[in-house]
């Protein structure tokens, strides 16, 4: 909310500069967001009144004037045609510096000599306006500074109150509170003003639901005339930013921004039922309707609350007003409203007709019903100043809320804070915030007020104690506690380990929002069942992904543009539903590759050979690749359907992932021109099954030797069917296969070539013994495979 | 005869001593060890000597033989090594090395690895706890009914409602951790949550709707303000490798009584006002405070037994800070040229 200096420093008595006062309420109270000094360049611009305008002699478009300072009076050229004479304008005078840059000097226009300038709202930076010169009110004092005959010789504070001091903070008189107690002064803002309880029977109040309205006071005034407010208040109000309406209506509003309370005014004779007026305050009837001021038809609830007459509804209860009951330029007689309404009924009834007003918005924070009193008093007193006289009032309070008892441990505090701060300067605080103590042995008892909502607990006290203080005084202290080691996180550190794998096999990691669109699920075929976000930023993110891999493959599509090899990788959680309780959070792995296309499936064997890496890094041996279980049409979407596998571990039920290249048809969906490998992995499976502990195998005592074999195959020849008859043919002599070549032949033959490094653990190998080993295992591959051996 | 030997001797050496070439080598070779050398003559002779005198002539004469070749392999190998021609080989040393390969961990890991051992340095345990959660755990049990005002000041994202089932929302904080952690465990402890959250806010430069929020909880009997300012100091000194010192300031979040903002010196001027901090020395960083007795109550223990503070606060703005990084969405871009700068 924005708050004016002056108006603090006149409520406050204190003598702190803007500067001064914005530290310590940012240090002890609240945020202080801006501080906005208004009166900026008019340092040099008076209140003047015309005396006379004559024609310039040689410039048909211009004006000569005669304008009284008060000290002196000034011949001023003017271009502007609004003037007549007696009005009260804006002179800057020779040597001020406007706003937009300009610099008044004595000049000569058209032979004319001009000392001065008369000023449109927009050359003093008071607005937009330049269609003529700025008419001041009959009350501005002639001579006297423009800044202070409208009231810009202020300073307007964005101070940010945060809900828990919303009840009794969102007025100038809440921060001023502040202030003073900040200051050490004691002062009870309230103890002046009281209120007229004179009884009247032009006015009747029946509420018909307690709870939801504590308390209505309703006030009849006559003898009143509707007019402009004087200009220091509407001046006070528009640099609040308030619209200044008229008389009655800026009153209401001034009262607001002083004391927290919205009131409202009717006109008494469009909302009378005969000679008087009857409110009722009562729930809405389902589906009623009621045309607001804003000329917006809102149907209700029965959980909406009306304050009607007899016949018709007036006002949706501190919300807003409706149509033909307020007051207009011919109200001589008003009835004002000071009530107090249910924070949480205003704020469901608000939030429902989404209208959101200052009324609501300080109404929904909870208001102290005591507090409706004082505002009326003061609305009343600033109406008479106007000439209007008080008809009568009407209260109904059923149950006045009470002060409240606080007890409070005194050691409590300084165990609490962690700083010793004396009883003395405890008591001082709380009797500066006007909260009454009372020493009982090591307790003591707080007195509460009933505008201080807020303070329930004795830690609400030690909060009111500690900031007044200061934090700043509390010194850092070492925390004693009891030495135990961390705990670690294994979840954490595996996912630490698989990341530092990647990273040093040449991958950097991504990380992707939690959500995607729903175009991005059907381009990968996710046709599963998603979380959906009811109030999503936009469509594009509106499902919770149930995989990794549309993200991955946008980061590819991006990066493309820049790069022409891609090795990335993301672990994050996917969110799989399930039926009445929170959504499975699955950790995964997903990298992608893009590397060079030139051989068949080279992406696939890249991706396949960094699955290896990390499952060896792991020390995990006995991981394989197979087909997928299901059949074809089975196979996700997303896959491309012949170059695809899934990764299982020998004798374990579980799938840890899969691994392939995509599907073009997708990468075509996805925009993509080149072709992308993925591997998916389930972090939490594959940490289960890394969890065995290494072993350490001795070295090979004796030397081992190696033959080369290659050979053509027919296409339906696997590898995996080759290196099953090498090793089958080995007689446990074969220590490691590996594929060293392949290239395609014509006739979709292929050649292999692999090494073989034979070996045993108790003597050298001699070249014999090997060679029958090539032997077999050439025969066993000719018969069984029906392959080629190149010799 | 002795002194003969000694002479030869000297002589070869001197000789060896200044070839140039491996010829020259080969003639000094056969110059002094060849079958008509003056050694070879020497040796030849010995058969008319005494068998004293053979024996002691013999000796010598093959102790200087053999001196004579070690000078030979010696120059021989000099003379081979200082003759490789280096100038052959020359090549350009301004052609780039070869490009490898090399991941890059991004930041966002880098800087929670860093967080994380820090925390864990102190004694830390790390916790963590659904990304998405019940309106139960993020807000009720933090003291935020529903209804409240306070609730406006987490822009949430909810999920779809199915029948019959709570309204789920996806975390706007990690303090549902905080309640998860405590209906489990019995103080003391000290953790940190770190993870994914959410508000539903227009992104710009310096907001994401995403983003990794830090949460530090201590919990005891008698843990205090002033013990939180420590660990604060603490880990802010270690983690900008500096002096730093915090500040705090009156706020409010629910979930604790009393609440702080919490600012720490800026880091270019150590507290003294410049441009980084626009001049009033302080960065403002987060918000903490002590653990509000309700919390306790709804996380199952007795009310003012405990005492503790929590302390949250994000990932990005601390990277922001550190690496000078001007926009908050290169985060969750996937851009590699971001990613590959760190």
């Amino acid at each position: 909310m924005q708050y004016s200096y002056n108006w603090l420093k006149e409520l406050s008595e204190t003598n702190k500069t803007v500067g001064q006062m914005a530290d310590l309420i940012m240090m002890h109270s609240f945020e202080v967001e801006s501080i906005e000094e208004k009166g900026k360049g008019l340092e040099n611009v008076v209140v003047g009144k015309i005396l006379e305008i004559k024609k310039h002699p040689n410039a048909d478009k211009l004006q000569l004037t005669k304008i009284d300072i008060g000290n002196k009076k000034l011949d001023i050229v003017c271009g502007a045609w609004n003037i007549k004479v007696d009005d009260k304008v804006p002179v800057a005078l020779v040597g001020a510096k406007l706003q937009n840059g300009i610099v008044i000097k004595e000049a000569e226009i058209r032979g004319i000599k001009s000392f001065g300038m008369l000023c449109a709202e927009d050359e003093l930076g008071l607005g937009k306006s330049h269609e003529g010169i700025l008419i001041l009110g009959k009350d501005a004092e002639i001579g006297e500074k423009l800044t202070k005959a409208l009231d810009l010789d202020d300073a307007i504070l964005e101070i940010k109150v945060l809900p828990d001091r919303s009840h009794d903070a969102l007025c100038h008189i809440g921060i001023a509170r502040e202030i003073s107690a900040l200051d050490g002064k004691k002062i009870d803002y309230y103890k002046k003003i009281k209120l007229n309880r004179k009884k009247t029977d032009k006015l009747s109040i029946k509420i018909q639901d307690q709870y939801l309205c504590p308390r209505y006071i309703g006030a009849v005034m006559t003898d009143i005339k509707i007019e402009e407010s004087p200009t220091w208040m509407k001046s006070r109000l528009n640099s609040l930013g308030i619209n200044p309406i008229n008389n009655i209506v800026d009153a209401t509003n001034y009262v607001m921004l002083e004391l927290g309370q919205p009131l409202h005014a009717f006109d008494f004779d469009q909302i009378k039922d005969d000679e008087r007026v009857n409110i009722f305050v009562r729930r809405a009837i389902e589906n009623e309707k009621i045309t607001l001021l804003d000329g917006s038809v809102k149907e209700l609830f029965d959980e909406d609350l009306l304050i009607t007459n007899k016949d018709r509804a007036l006002a949706v209860a501190g919300v807003m007003g409706g149509e033909n009951s307020g007051i207009n330029e011919n109200t001589t007689k008003i009835v004002i409203e000071s009530a107090n309404f249910n924070s949480t009924s205003i704020r469901k009834t608000r939030m429902r007709l989404k209208v959101k007003t200052e009324a609501s918005d300080r109404f929904e924070k909870e208001i102290d019903p005591n507090v409706a009193e004082i505002a009326m008093a003061r609305i009343i007193e600033i109406v008479e100043s106007y000439g209007g006289k008080i008809e009568g009032v009407v209260d109904v309070y059923s149950k006045p809320v009470e002060k409240w008892k606080i007890k409070l441990d005194l050691a409590y505090v300084g165990k609490l804070l962690g700083e010793e701060i004396p009883e003395k300067t405890i008591i001082n605080i709380l009797e500066s915030l006007q909260l009454k103590t009372k020493k009982k042995g090591r307790m003591l008892e707080i007195e509460i007020p009933t505008f201080r909502i807020d303070l329930k607990t004795q830690e609400d006290i030690i909060e009111e104690i500690g900031r007044i203080y200061g934090y700043e005084k509390i010194n850092s202290t070492v925390p004693f506690y009891p030495v135990q080691p961390a705990k670690m996180d294994e979840e954490r550190q595996f996912e630490k380990t698989i990341r530092d794998y990647l990273v040093g096999a040449g991958f950097s990691e991504v990380y992707n929002y939690s959500f995607y669109g729903k175009n991005d699920a059907e381009m990968a075929g996710l046709s599963q069942k998603h979380l959906e976000l009811e109030n999503p930023i936009n469509p594009e993110q509106a499902l919770m992904r149930v995989s990794l891999v549309p993200g991955i493959l946008n980061n590819i599509k991006e990066n493309l543009k820049n790069f022409k090899e891609i090795e990335i990788f993301e672990i994050g959680r996917i969110y799989i539903p399930k039926d009445g309780s929170l959504p499975e959070e699955k950790n995964m792995l997903v990298g992608a590759i893009v590397s060079d296309e030139s051989k068949k499936g080279n992406n696939f064997y890249e991706a396949k050979g960094y699955v290896d890496l990390i499952f060896n890094k792991l020390g995990i041996e006995d991981h394989y690749f197979d087909e997928f279980k299901n059949s074809e049409e089975k196979i996700p979407l997303i896959w491309h359907k012949t170059r695809f596998a899934e990764i299982e571990i020998e004798g374990s039920e579980e799938l840890i992932g899969y691994v392939g290249e995509m599907s073009p048809i997708v990468l075509e969906r996805f925009r993509i021109k080149k072709r992308v490998a993925i591997f998916e992995i389930d972090m939490e499976i594959l940490r289960k099954v890394s969890e065995g502990e290494r072993e350490f195998k001795p070295l090979r005592k004796f030397p081992t030797s190696m033959r080369d074999i290659s050979m053509t195959a027919e296409p339906e020849v696997r590898v995996e069917d080759i290196l099953d008859i090498i090793q089958g043919s080995g007689m446990k002599l074969i220590i490691d296969v590996d594929l060293f070549d392949i290239f395609d032949l014509p006739e979709e033959k292929t050649s292999f070539a692999f090494h073989i490094i034979f070996g045993a653990d108790d003597r050298t190998l001699k070249n014999q013994e090997v060679d029958e080993i090539m032997k077999k295992i050439t025969e066993n591959l000719e018969k069984d495979l029906k392959v080629e051996i190149r010799k | 005869m002795q002194s003969k030997i000694i002479e030869i001797k000297n002589k070869a050496i001197e000789e060896i001593s200044e070839v140039k070439t491996k010829e020259e080598i080969f003639d000094l070779e056969k110059k002094y060890l060849g079958r008509n050398s003056e050694f070879n003559q020497i040796l030849k002779n010995l058969k008319n000597l005494s068998e004293e005198e053979k024996k002691e002539i013999g000796k010598s004469a093959n102790l200087a033989k053999k001196e004579i070749e070690d000078n030979l392999k010696k120059y021989e190998r000099i003379i081979s090594e200082s003759n490789f021609d280096f100038q052959s080989e020359k090549i350009d040393i301004t052609i780039p090395g070869k490009r490898k390969k090399r991941g890059h961990l991004n930041i966002l890991s880098q800087v929670r690895n860093e967080i994380e051992d820090i925390f864990t340095g102190m004694g830390f345990e790390v916790a963590d706890g659904p990304e998405v959660e019940t309106e139960h755990y993020n807000f009720d049990a933090l003291n935020i009914p529903k209804d409240h005002p306070a609730r406006d000041e987490w822009d949430t994202f909810w999920i779809k409602p199915e029948e019959k089932l709570d309204h789920m929302l996806l975390r706007t904080h990690t303090s549902p951790v905080q309640i998860r952690y405590m209906e489990k465990n019995e103080p003391p402890f000290r953790i940190i949550s770190p993870g994914k959250c959410f508000r539903r806010e227009a992104t710009d430069s310096t907001h994401e709707h995403t983003f990794y929020q830090f949460e530090a909880l201590v919990v005891g009997e008698d843990v205090s303000v002033a013990n939180f300012k420590y660990i604060g100091e603490q880990f802010f000194s270690k983690f900008f490798n500096k002096d730093i010192k915090v500040r705090l300031r009156p706020s409010f979040f629910p979930f604790v009584e009393p609440g702080f903002e919490f600012d720490i010196s800026c880091l270019m001027c150590s507290g003294k006002g410049c441009r980084a901090c626009k001049n009033n020395g302080w960065l403002e960083l987060g918000g903490a405070g002590m653990v509000n007795q309700n919390v306790f109550v709804a996380s199952g223990y007795p009310r003012n037994k405990y005492q503790g503070f929590a302390w949250g606060f994000g990932l990005e703005r601390l990277a922001m800070m550190k690496y000078k990084i001007s926009d908050i969405r290169l985060f969750h871009s996937g851009d590699l040229r971001f990613i590959k700068q760190f």
